[in-house]
């Protein structure tokens, strides 16, 4: 891969986006008389369901508070704020998918139990952060740690990036060895996703967790307000994905990332040590999905064991939709799967966001399966 | 002694009936064709809100199970149309999502007045029709140890229908998978190109197959909703996870597979969640995390096996469709 390539797919990708950007704005100013009798219902959907189950809780705080304040502050356009909401959303889910979409270039799989190393770095902060008393399982002794949020979050990521150097020492590199299938590797990440979610919640229960117990300030910035602790966020994010971007394209050990993705036998041939980037691509999609994790949770306030389960297939969705295996295309397709979810809540109730990007995940199998980004191989 | 009975009873329980069933037509897709459907429990839910919607709507039962076919045979159709061109992890990732998408159209509130939004479909509303045909007293009926309804709920009259479609569609699988159709789809799991190249439709066959096989998933969601209620979120993803560990464990492409894993696997859940609240102190593992710990278990069960004995207990290790 030449950087003229590279250049060309970024350009195709900007200009997907910019498509994107335009066309969810359009069909906003279309849509605008429905919008306020939208709104109302959001806003009911919301009280109606938060009293039904955990699961739905997360999504529906954002939304009330989204929701709610176009009415209060005149000079907010509930177009431009969705589509912030969106771009904010879409760029925590790129550090998730991002990391999926490097183990898919690298080894070819298809990882179900990603949405868990999202869940794990959110939970792992809390623990750390809590000042309640918290135990581990099979231990009966309670105690409290209570660190400040930062070093919480550090140790978290830290640890979540562990796992990923464990998965890959004792599990996946030795069923690599063995040759075992992808078919059958794919189905004991899904037995990995249903273990370590079912551990999650033994260990942390099934209750919504505060990492931080602060209250964001919100700052209005004319057509549209955003949360303190967010833009705080969107700069950490942003940070992370350019380093990505960077280690990808300037190191040498990204360049050789890159050849193991585009031909694993070739890149063994010529010399490059595959294992071995292997091994730093799962250490660095773990620690990116708990950078991720620790993000939503600050973004949503609060986060539960089954949230980064829940975003999966949301993941799974950006992935495809940028093309399986590529790490910008997983950023671009986060981004489109970001925004088309939040707008999508200015038309449809707040429970069905998430469908929206199934659906076009569907569409996108349907219409071009190679994604936005991938080249157009035969993937029957 | 207690662990035992119970464990024996609910071998024999219609939920496992269900699960039995709708991993047979999991076998269709996998064992027999090589088809990843990781959204099985779609076609359950939208067999189980076929059912229920329309005997609501005062259908009886006969059509209210066509209903419930119709659904299935749509959505596999619907699902198929895209995916079955693709590589199979596609498939796998398509399924799941549209499997996800039909719980979150059926739990939203805009749907409310036709699902029930996420509470669904109550089992008062939908089940009268099949326990009016029940011949058994209306009553509690106590054999050797088991004590259960004759006609309500999970009853006695539930466990021999779910276990007579059982058996049927266990036949149905023995006769089909020996028949020169079943040969066709075998070959196709073993090598697609080759079964191309002798001139059969392999995107036909393969629809045909994951049809077929979500019919039966959906029947299965029938029985598992007559048991309980029609509730969207009680077919999430991990019901999809489970019935793969039922297969997987069974044996794929056997017959009598789905049927004993289904059996090992409700049955094992029971005795470990005894065992546990019998021996380990609450203190260590408290009554609320007996659950999630023996799902733990499950999914460790699940690596274990696809790692160490991909073919079950049953199986024939060179009837495998891992070859891709």
């Amino acid at each position: 891969m030449t950087n003229i390539i590279d250049r060309r797919v970024l350009m195709r990708a900007l200009i997907v986006l910019v498509v994107a950007a335009a066309a969810s704005i359009a069909f906003g100013a279309w849509g605008s008389p429905a919008v306020a009798s939208t709104v109302d219902t959001a806003v009911a959907h919301a009280s109606a369901v938060s009293s039904e189950t955990v699961a739905t809780a997360p999504q529906v705080d954002t939304i009330t508070q989204t929701a709610v304040e176009p009415d209060e502050e005149i000079g907010t356009n509930r177009y431009v704020q969705q589509f912030i909401n969106g771009i904010v959303f879409g760029l925590l889910l790129a550090l998730a998918s991002v990391g999926l979409s490097l183990i898919y270039g690298t080894t070819g799989l298809s990882n179900f139990a990603h949405g868990e190393q999202v869940s794990l770095g959110a939970m792992l902060t809390f623990f750390f952060a809590t000042q309640q008393p918290v135990s581990l399982p099979f231990v009966p002794v309670e105690f409290t740690i209570g660190w400040p949020l930062i070093p919480s979050a550090l140790a978290a990521i830290a640890l979540a990036a562990g796992t990923g150097w464990l998965q890959d020492k004792f599990l996946w590199s030795p069923l690599r060895r063995r040759k075992v299938s992808i078919v059958q590797q794919m189905i004991v990440s899904i037995g990995l996703s249903l273990a370590m979610l079912n551990f999650i919640q033994w260990w942390f229960g099934a209750e919504r967790r505060r990492i931080s117990t602060s209250i964001d300030t919100r700052i209005d910035m004319g057509v549209f307000t955003i949360g303190q602790t967010t833009l705080w966020s969107v700069a950490i994010a942003i940070i992370c994905l350019a380093a990505v971007a960077y280690f990808l394209l300037r190191t040498r050990t990204g360049r050789a990332t890159r050849a193991v993705s585009d031909n694993p036998a070739l890149a063994s041939a010529s010399g490059i040590r595959v294992e071995k980037v292997v091994r730093l691509v799962w250490i660095m999609a773990t620690g990116l999905a708990a950078v991720g994790g620790i993000l939503l949770a600050l973004y949503d306030n609060a986060a539960a064991f089954d949230v980064g389960a829940r975003l999966l297939l949301l993941m799974f969705a950006a992935v495809t939709l940028g093309g399986l295996g590529q790490a910008f295309g997983a950023l671009v397709g986060s981004l489109v799967i970001g925004v088309a979810v939040e707008m999508s809540t200015l038309w449809l109730g707040t429970d069905l966001k998430y469908a929206v990007a199934l659906g076009i995940l569907i569409l996108v199998l349907l219409v071009r399966p190679q994604g936005i980004l991938g080249r157009a191989e035969r993937v029957g | 002694m207690d662990i035992v009975l119970d464990a024996l009873g609910t071998m024999m329980a219609p939920a496992t009936a269900a699960f039995a069933l709708a991993a047979i037509g999991l076998n269709f897709h996998f064992g027999l064709t090589g088809l990843l459907n990781m959204g099985h429990a779609g076609f359950m839910l939208l067999g189980m809100y076929g059912y229920g919607i329309s005997t609501q709507h005062g259908a009886p039962i006969w059509m209210a199970l066509i209903i419930a076919i119709i659904a299935a045979t749509i959505f596999g159709l619907l699902l198929g149309w895209p995916t079955l061109k693709l590589r199979g992890d596609y498939l796998a990732i398509a399924t799941i999502s549209a499997a996800e998408l039909v719980r979150y159209l059926g739990r939203s509130n805009t749907l409310q007045g036709l699902t029930g939004g996420s509470t669904g479909i109550r089992g008062n509303d939908f089940k009268f029709t099949f326990e009016e045909l029940s011949p058994l007293p209306d009553e509690n009926i106590t054999i050797l140890f088991w004590t259960n309804h004759g006609t309500k709920s999970s009853s006695w009259w539930l466990m021999i229908v779910a276990w007579v479609f059982v058996a049927l569609f266990a036949l149905l699988f023995w006769q089909l998978a020996r028949s020169p159709w079943g040969r066709v789809l075998k070959g196709i799991r073993e090598d697609e190109d080759a079964v191309r190249s002798l001139g059969k439709n392999v995107y036909s066959y393969k629809m045909q197959a994951l049809v077929l096989g979500g019919v039966i998933g959906a029947l299965g969601g029938v029985i598992w909703a007559l048991g309980a209620s029609v509730q969207p979120d009680s077919m999430g993803r991990p019901t999809t996870f489970w019935l793969w560990t039922i297969l997987l464990l069974g044996g794929a492409a056997t017959v009598f597979g789905p049927i004993l894993g289904s059996m090992i696997f409700w049955m094992s859940l029971v005795i470990i969640k005894g065992l546990a609240s019998a021996f380990i102190p609450s203190s260590v593992l408290s009554p609320v995390e007996i659950e999630p710990f023996s799902l733990v278990l499950v999914g460790i069960a699940l690596m274990c096996l696809v790692i160490f004995r991909p073919q079950g207990i049953l199986g024939n290790k060179r009837e495998l469709a891992f070859n891709d």
